[in-house]
């Protein structure tokens, strides 16, 4: 017998106490879980969803900035439509280094001619990229040829067939980017090309043929020459070139990054709350079972147990329900996470994605040390008040 | 030894009100003495149990263990001069119901850090099969009788072969039959061991059992009641 089985076999007694703090200890890893993956996960999805963008400024067609922001994030497919020769004015801005026109498309909605309904499709030009090509040359050391995409994370090819329909017209999966939680792990690059060629194909073999209006391009992927600020060129570009809007890359996604904010002081303050209630709970739930022991605590106190080792049985009562309670509550935090992320992505209108494991290490270890920690101090109290008290007058109540 | 000198203990019932358990009392408790201390209930006989245990301290006056004063003594070394030399009979249910027979009887040596507790359940084994519980170890309290479960008190306190065994009422809620059979239980101890023993009891018919025994009325010690049969 030794201090914990002891503590243990408490724990096994006294099935009220150990129930609710258990719940407590579960609520307080979970939330805090809860929050540091959301959390996180939306901005890790937002930093890699810029990466993946690769420009330091997206030129968009005046007013689409929002649509293109929420395509690029959520995956809802967008058409906006700018002149090319937007094109080559950028590429005159002042310190600008490189410009590459994209289109963006989308598949039709359950439609025999497409595999996937409302997928936004991005293509961009292989002779001015530097976006995907720097990609594709490291990840399979080549380049998109006609008919060939690539694809997000979440993209597949549907069993038993070889290719991807789009429009009537059969793509092949070449490769899969790295998941960012982002609507770009729902959508495909290509070329313009082979957007082109879809469009000539859909006019014979899908519902409704693909329109790309001539001469016309989505976005400009824009990148500044080194040591300039990327910030004045695009106030040039928005000062110079009428019907577009500039976008920084640090400054994409500003009303996600606000709902993130709003979400972040949300559940923080859920989380406090919690917390506070969680400790005045458990206090409450110890002191009533330590009063109710107290006779028992005498007992061992009589036995030759000092003040120390009281407290101590106590405390690691605690600290094993809290540990109890804490794993199980990242345990069914981590599994409701993976198994809902896209429930909690439509519901949140926030994307992101599950952290690495180093970082899903810390915040499960973080959970943990929250929940142990409000256990402890909340147990603290009556567990020193009691083992402190004269055996003798425990004993007679 | 165990000498009380001048020892008075109050209790507070409120912030203004307190309520006198024991006064005054001057009294030594011998080696190898079987003392059995009666009187009706709120005497003091409970009071002075643990009093003589350093269970609690007294309002005026000092309680003398072996020639040492409790309250000198500090938590840990009160403990463990509980734990090695004193061991405990109640009244009342006082086994840890989570624990069987056997761990309940090897739980005083959990206590103390510095002793091997392998032997704990050894000796446990042997004191439950010398009080006919042997083949209760694995039993819970609430699987025991009443006269079990205070057998079972019994084999705990004597885990530590300690000098002296202080019980409280430790046959109140026994029928006549269990009653005698554990009294007879303290007696053999007493005999075979030469074990220090006090008994508190409101049952004057027990005195028979003790080689001493005194009389206690509102927290005194009736005068020349100290008795040697």
């Amino acid at each position: 017998m030794s201090l914990i089985r002891l503590a243990l076999r408490n724990i096994a007694g006294n099935t009220f106490r150990s129930f609710v703090v258990l719940l407590c200890a579960l609520l307080i890893s979970g939330m805090a879980l809860t929050t540091g993956m959301i959390l996180f996960g939306a901005d890790n999805s937002l930093r890699l969803a810029m990466d993946r963008l690769g420009a330091d400024i997206i030129v968009v067609p005046e007013g689409a900035a929002d649509r293109v922001e929420s395509a690029l994030l959520m995956g809802r497919p967008t058409q906006s439509w700018m002149p090319a020769s937007v094109v080559d004015r950028v590429a005159a801005a002042m310190d600008v280094q490189a410009v590459s026109p994209q289109l963006y498309l989308a598949t039709l909605s359950n439609a025999s001619c497409c595999t996937v309904s409302d997928m936004f499709l991005i293509a961009y030009d292989p002779r001015t990229d530097f976006v995907v090509t720097p990609w594709l040359e490291k990840t399979i050391g080549g380049v998109l040829r006609l008919g060939e995409v690539i694809g997000g994370a979440d993209v597949f090819v549907p069993a038993g067939e070889e290719g991807i329909k789009l429009y009537g017209y059969h793509v092949a999966l070449k490769a899969k980017m790295e998941p960012t939680g982002t609507g770009l792990d729902r959508s495909l690059f290509l070329t313009i090309e082979t957007a082109q060629e879809m469009a000539r194909v859909s006019r014979i073999k899908a519902e409704k043929p693909l329109e790309i209006p001539q001469n016309s391009v989505s976005a400009v992927m824009v990148k500044v020459r080194p040591g300039c600020n990327p910030r004045a060129v695009a106030l040039n570009i928005l000062v110079h070139i009428s019907g577009v809007t500039p976008i920084l890359s640090p400054d994409m996604f500003q009303s996600q990054r606000k709902e993130l904010t709003a979400l972040r002081n949300g559940v923080v303050m859920a989380l406090i709350i919690t917390l506070v209630f969680s400790v005045l709970l458990i206090g409450l739930v110890f002191s009533m079972a330590a009063n109710e022991r107290r006779r028992e605590l005498g007992v061992l106190r009589a036995l030759g147990a000092t003040r120390s080792f009281v407290f101590q049985v106590l405390l690691s009562e605690a600290g094993l329900l809290a540990m109890y309670g804490g794993v199980a509550g990242a345990a069914l935090t981590i599994l409701a996470v993976v198994l809902f992320r896209k429930l909690i992505i439509a519901t949140l209108g926030i994307p992101f994605l599950v952290p690495a494991l180093p970082m899903l290490a810390a915040l499960i270890l973080g959970g943990l040390a929250c929940s142990l920690l409000t256990v402890m101090l909340a147990a603290m109290l009556p567990a020193y008040r009691i083992s402190h008290e004269d055996p003798s007058i425990a004993m007679r109540e | 030894m165990i000498v009380f000198e001048n020892v008075t203990k109050a209790y507070p019932v409120d912030k203004k009100n307190r309520v006198i358990a024991l006064q005054e009392v001057n009294l030594e408790i011998p080696h190898g003495a079987f003392l059995v201390i009666t009187g009706r209930s709120g005497s003091g006989k409970t009071t002075l149990l643990n009093l003589a245990a350093g269970l609690t301290r007294p309002t005026a006056g000092r309680v003398l263990f072996e020639d040492v004063d409790w309250r000198s003594l500090p938590d840990h070394r009160q403990s463990l001069l509980r734990n090695h030399k004193i061991g405990f009979v109640f009244q009342f249910p006082s086994l840890l119901p989570s624990l069987t027979a056997l761990e309940n009887v090897a739980l005083p040596r959990i206590f103390d850090q510095g002793r091997a507790r392998q032997g704990a359940y050894e000796r446990a084994r042997g004191l439950l099969r010398s009080l006919a519980l042997g083949d209760k170890l694995g039993a819970y309290p609430r699987q025991l009788s009443v006269g079990q479960q205070q057998r079972l008190v019994i084999a705990r306190a004597l885990l530590n072969e300690p000098e002296i065994l202080l019980a409280d009422e430790p046959t109140s809620d026994l029928d006549e039959q269990t009653e005698s059979e554990i009294m007879e239980l303290f007696r053999q101890l007493h005999a075979n061991t030469g074990i220090t023993i006090v008994l508190v009891t409101h049952s004057t018919q027990l005195i028979r059992y003790g080689t001493h025994s005194i009389k206690m009325a509102d927290g005194r010690v009736l005068p020349c009641s100290l008795l040697e049969k």
